[in-house]
């Protein structure tokens, strides 16, 4: 059984190729002519300028997080190139008929057809290549319902008292030390408003792509749910293989307006490095919304990518009635390592939250989940029900649970459960025993284990997920 | 170093103690000197501030004989035990059994008494991540040393009761007691720890070290009881060897500051850890409960149970970690934590965590917070029992529950009626169903 | 005694009890059969105020007062009584301290003084006797680790301490073996009075041939939609309910 999954695990990542393409790209190094320059390549006004100097001063008194449970050698950012653009971006094209040809194809072999016609019925996609967006599809026919979805980039020109007003407003620029150095570096990322009442026809997608050598990516994306609004956005991540370690440290604020509903989801593949353990992206994400009264962000991810993951997608649950949900499956095979999981605040009434998480271990990785709930004296009746599972396996990886639970109200309501197992040899014997060979049957297993996790995503993600986890498993059993 | 390290180091100083001891006590001292204080940014300190400790001023205690005011306010367990009691940190002879063999303060030791200690002491605990077991170490004047060999079972139960009474200052007082097991033997050990109503600011330091050896069974009590302004830091550090058994229970009320650390380590194949706690802080006081217990080999077995009221202005904190070693497979592991809150200023902070590299293990914590079973709520109503009355029913309850497992009769005796009455419930009633 | 009239009640925003109306008077014994899902247990939990079980219409009269003014445990007090058919278990809490509270409860709702401990045990050793549940039963948690047959006994030994004066059964007779069912039944027997009365459901007719009802009540679809004297009950276990199902919707 064991040769038949390593043969499998040793399957090698699918979007591990890199597109040839010219592209204008910064010399390694970070300083205050870097942001600058990033700026003013973007036509910034000035306010954006100080916001993003006065972050970089933050960050430069700052030290890196030490208390997730990764290591890694530390980060040169004198090495990082922090903007890289395809030259055929220098005049944004106006349609997909402008856009780069040879842009067009990595896509379509990425399975992302980008052309209208072709694209993913009923989803609209906004595509980030290196530091900047490369085309929104369907922006006009959202436009028509009164739905912002374009490049944050055209955002702070377009729709400046939007962005001024809520950037920044959910994870403050002194937040962590990723968030702030993204506040200094953004280069690109989505920028999406729902109007009042409006229910967002299409579901929205961001598509991320790390494509240049030495580049770090710093996304920024800023969702705003207007008052009974609902939205559904979806992103998913890949980048070539390659032997350096590259920095993928992004923010997304999520505002949801009393009554309003976000719905995220995250299919996560970064290259996580070759089975040595060498290469792979750093990902070193700040994800949190805040929700109003009768508000609803629901978080759901599947991470199966990066070297390192460092990720923590959170409700702040202000207005009454507010909820909160977190549905997580982390993979980690090899060397990868995750340290991920979520922070539900709860400071209106009769809030409620929900965390499923799914960790799965294999290789020689280790999977941590890490998660806060806090009941604050003013949240009367809030509940929480959280449930950790962790499955191993092979007896080299590591599994971890750290949940924080803070409670100051007595009517607030807590239950958390946590399991650890491994596949079983009886589940494993019961699958073969009916014809099923291994690889199968753990997929089939791991697929179960991860089931209502799955149910969340839209359809598409959902098999997509499943195919993913699949792959990412292949030759884990020993 | 912080003044409160540079003032420890003085009173380390000033300790007298038995010549043979001094190199542990001076490398200890070292140790202590270079202790990184901990802040709210050092994880096993992260909700439990050290700030009342910093401001004590502690003075050496007076040896003189202490004052004997508090017998009227103390009551001992009634139990058929060999007891030792110390007031403040001095022993005291006249309210203490005569030791049997197996007992010996490290003072009187002898030459093979000696040996046993020196083998032992500073071993079991891993003197780098608990701070205050060094400073424990660095002030060690005196210990007591319990030994059973090889297949002897103790007929009594040792009970160690250290008193905290108002004196003239604020006293440290260092306890230390090393007990070591051999093959097959059995004891039962009982620490109870208790203040009169009015105390002065101490801060008690109480350290055991446990080693269990093969296939010999502990059953051990630590009952925490001193309130109010007492500062408790206490720890209990446990070697498990292959198929030991222990059994632990343990209580805490609140008070200024107390912390208290089981660390366990299962370090022989089959052994088996049952531990259950219970915290019930009131007024403006806390409570810190960090048990870890660490799977170094396969085929170990854990169940922690630790339950909280907490109610008032108080602070609970309850850190429980499993840790599963690479090769530890075949463990079974399981803690839960349930809390409740009865007052809108009480406040809990619970961290269960599982660290595992084993992959064919089974573990599971859970932890909850307020809860009470609406569905017995109701029938306990629809009996006519008023709602109010249900609830401090069933928090009792809550706790009774794990009283009720208590395995020693007089620890039960003993705990049951103080309890109820803090609960305000009929105590003869309960010890008449008890009986 | 009792006069339910009109009452509509639903559960999770699903109507359940649509216009139930039962007249009993003091000393009767009203059996309420029916098929599952009919309501029988709701009409036990909407009469002793369970949470969750809203009455949207109706009116209730227990003993000359408006049921539905009154809070669950005064409705015990009052002396209405549900035999649960799950009854709950209720660890760390000792069942002699539970019973010697409901006891006592009472007392004081009617202005009789508290028993002492003394008392109290010696009443509730002598109460376990009649329906045959070992005395050490009363010392361990309430239901704790209580076969179902021991727990349905518990529930008539509560109702013996209590003296009800309105006892409803819930489907007392489930899960129980034939000797444990006449335990129960004795008990209940015993405690008929002319000032005493019974609702006693039930899903088969069995349990009838034990406790004689004086009325039969066929609940449907959220109301009774048959009544008839003891006999009904047989011809039930002949026919089954399906054909008043019908007449029902």
């Amino acid at each position: 059984m064991s040769e038949q999954v390593e043969e499998l695990i040793r399957k090698e990542y699918a979007a591990g190729f890199s597109t040839d393409i010219i592209s204008e790209t910064l010399p390694p190094g970070l300083n205050e002519d870097v942001i600058r320059f990033i700026s003013g390549k973007k036509n910034e006004p000035d306010w954006l300028l100080e916001w993003r100097l006065k972050a970089y001063h933050a960050w430069l008194e700052m030290t890196e997080p030490e208390w997730a449970h990764v290591k890694y050698d530390d980060i040169d950012f004198q090495k990082v190139s922090f903007y890289s653009a395809p030259k055929s971006m220098d005049d944004k094209p106006k349609s997909l008929a402008e856009v780069d040809p040879e842009l067009l194809r990595t896509y379509e072999k990425l399975g992302i057809p980008l052309h209208e016609q072709a694209a993913l019925a009923g989803v609209a996609m906004d595509v980030v290549f290196d530091s900047v967006s490369v085309v929104t599809t369907f922006r006009e026919k959202l436009l028509e319902v009164g739905v912002i979805f374009c490049s944050i980039s055209e955002a702070v020109h377009k729709y400046p008292e939007l962005v001024k007003k809520y950037i920044g407003s959910v994870v403050p620029q002194k937040d962590n030390y990723y968030a702030a150095l993204n506040c200094a570096v953004f280069s690109d990322g989505s920028f999406v408003y729902i109007p009042k009442g409006v229910r967002c026809p299409m579901e929205l997608s961001t598509y991320f792509r790390i494509n240049e050598q030495n580049t770090g990516q710093f996304e920024r994306t800023l969702i705003i749910a207007d008052e009974g609004s609902h939205v559904s956005y979806l992103e998913g991540c890949t980048a070539p293989m390659r032997d350096e370690n590259q920095l993928h440290a992004a923010v997304v604020e999520l505002i949801a307006l009393d009554n309003a509903e976000i719905k995220y989801s995250t299919v996560q593949n970064w290259y996580p490095g070759n089975e040595e353990g060498k290469g792979g992206i750093y990902n070193f994400v700040t994800k949190r919304g805040v929700c109003h009264t009768n508000a609803k962000i629901s978080w759901t991810q599947v991470e199966t990518g990066s070297a390192v993951t460092w990720k923590y997608p959170s409700c702040i649950l202000r207005g009454d009635n507010s909820v909160g949900e977190f549905y997580s499956v982390a993979l980690t095979n090899n060397y990868q390592q995750a340290d991920t999981g979520t922070k539900m605040i709860h400071i209106g009434k009769n809030t409620r939250s929900t965390i499923i998480s799914k960790g799965i271990s294999a290789g020689k990785s280790s999977n941590a989940y890490r998660g806060l709930v806090r009941m604050n004296p003013g949240a009367d009746g809030a509940r929480n029900y959280t449930q950790c599972d962790s499955l191993l396996i092979g007896d080299k990886c590591g599994a971890h649970t750290f949940p924080y639970i803070e409670s100051r109200n007595p009517s607030a309501v807590i239950e958390h459960e946590a399991t650890t197992s491994k596949v079983s040899d009886d589940q494993l014997f019961l699958c073969q025993q009916r014809g099923l060979d291994a690889e199968k049957a753990v997929s089939m297993i791991v697929n179960g284990f991860c089931r209502e996790v799955f149910k969340e995503l839209p359809m598409e993600f959902a098999v997509e997920a499943g195919k993913l986890l699949e792959v990412s498993l292949e030759g884990s059993v020993g | 170093m912080t003044d409160f390290q540079q003032q420890a180091l003085t009173i380390a100083a000033q300790q007298q103690s038995p010549a043979w001891l001094a190199p542990l006590r001076s490398q200890a001292a070292n140790e202590w000197r270079n202790v990184i204080w901990p802040t709210r940014k050092t994880e096993h300190w992260k909700y439990t501030s050290l700030a009342s400790l910093q401001k004590t001023l502690l003075s050496l205690v007076n040896t003189s004989a202490a004052n004997t005011d508090w017998k009227s306010e103390v009551e001992f367990i009634d139990v058929n035990a060999i007891r030792l009691v110390f007031v403040n940190g001095v022993f005291d002879a006249a309210n203490s059994s005569n030791f049997s063999e197996n007992i010996v303060r490290f003072s009187q030791a002898n030459s093979a008494q000696q040996k046993i200690i020196e083998q032992y002491l500073g071993k079991v605990v891993e003197g780098s991540q608990h701070l205050f077991a060094t400073l424990n170490s660095a002030w060690l004047d005196d210990g007591i040393l319990v030994h059973v060999p090889r297949n002897q079972t103790l007929d009594q139960p040792i009970y160690v009761v250290q008193v905290s009474t108002l004196g003239e200052q604020t006293l440290s007082v260092n306890q230390r007691l090393l007990v070591v097991l051999e093959d097959s033997a059995q004891a039962e050990l009982i620490e109870h720890f208790v203040s009169t109503s009015e105390q002065q600011n101490s801060v008690v330091n109480a350290l055991a070290e446990i080693v269990v050896g093969d296939n010999a069974q502990l059953q051990h009590y630590r009952l925490n009881l001193e309130e109010e302004n007492i500062q408790h830091i206490g720890a209990v550090h446990v070697n498990l060897l292959r198929n030991a058994r222990f059994r632990g229970f343990t209580l805490a009320l609140g008070s200024k500051l107390k912390r208290i650390d089981y660390q366990i380590n299962h370090r022989g194949q089959g052994a088996e850890l049952n531990l259950q706690g219970v915290y019930l802080p009131r007024n403006n006081q806390m409570v810190d409960y960090h048990s870890n217990v660490q799977h170094w080999v396969p085929h170990c077995t854990t169940s922690e149970v630790f339950r909280g009221i907490i109610a008032d202005s108080a602070q609970a904190i309850f850190n429980g970690r499993i840790y599963i070693h690479k090769d530890a497979q075949k463990t079974l592991a399981e803690l839960s934590n349930k809390n409740l809150l009865t007052s809108n200023k009480a406040e809990i902070n619970t961290k269960p965590e599982l660290e595992i590299y084993a992959d064919d293990v089974k573990c599971a914590h859970g932890a909850t917070v307020s809860q009470l079973n609406d569905t017995a709520l109701y029938y306990l109503q629809s009996r006519g029992v008023s709602r109010n009355e249900a609830e401090v029913m069933m928090s009792f309850g809550f706790i009774n529950e794990l009283l009720q497992q208590i395995a020693e009769p007089a620890v039960h005796h003993y705990l049951l009626p103080r309890l109820a009455k803090l609960f305000g419930r009929d105590q003869t009633l309960l010890e008449m169903a008890d009986e | 005694m009792l006069r339910i009239t009109d009452l509509f009640a639903k559960v999770e925003e699903k109507d359940i009890l649509k216009s139930l109306s039962l007249t009993i008077k003091p000393g009767e014994v009203h059996a309420i059969m029916g098929p599952n899902g009919a309501g029988k247990s709701t009409l036990g939990n909407v009469l002793s105020g369970r949470a969750g079980y809203e009455v949207t219409g109706g009116t209730v009269e227990f003993n000359g007062k408006d049921l539905f003014e009154l809070e669950i445990e005064e409705r015990a007090r009052e002396g209405l009584f549900l035999a649960f058919q799950y009854p709950v278990e209720i660890p760390g809490v000792s069942n002699m301290e539970f019973l010697k509270a409901s006891v006592d409860a009472k007392r004081k709702h009617h202005g009789q003084p508290e028993l002492s401990a003394v008392e109290f045990m010696k009443l509730a050793r002598e109460t376990s006797k009649r329906v045959s549940l070992d005395p050490t039963f009363l010392k361990r948690g309430v239901n704790e680790g209580f076969s179902g047959g021991e727990k349905k006994r518990n529930e008539i030994m509560q109702m013996m301490l209590l003296e009800p004066s309105l006892c409803i059964l819930d489907e007392t007779d489930s899960g129980l073996d034939i000797d444990a069912l006449q335990v129960v039944a004795n008990g209940v027997n015993e405690m008929r009075s002319p000032d005493r009365s019974f609702i006693v459901v039930t899903h088969y007719q069995r349990l009838l041939d034990y406790i004689v009802p004086d009325y039969v009540h066929v609940l449907a679809n959220g109301r009774i939609v048959k009544t008839g004297g003891k006999e009904l009950a047989l011809e039930l276990e002949e026919k089954g309910y399906a054909w008043l199902e019908e007449e029902a919707v």
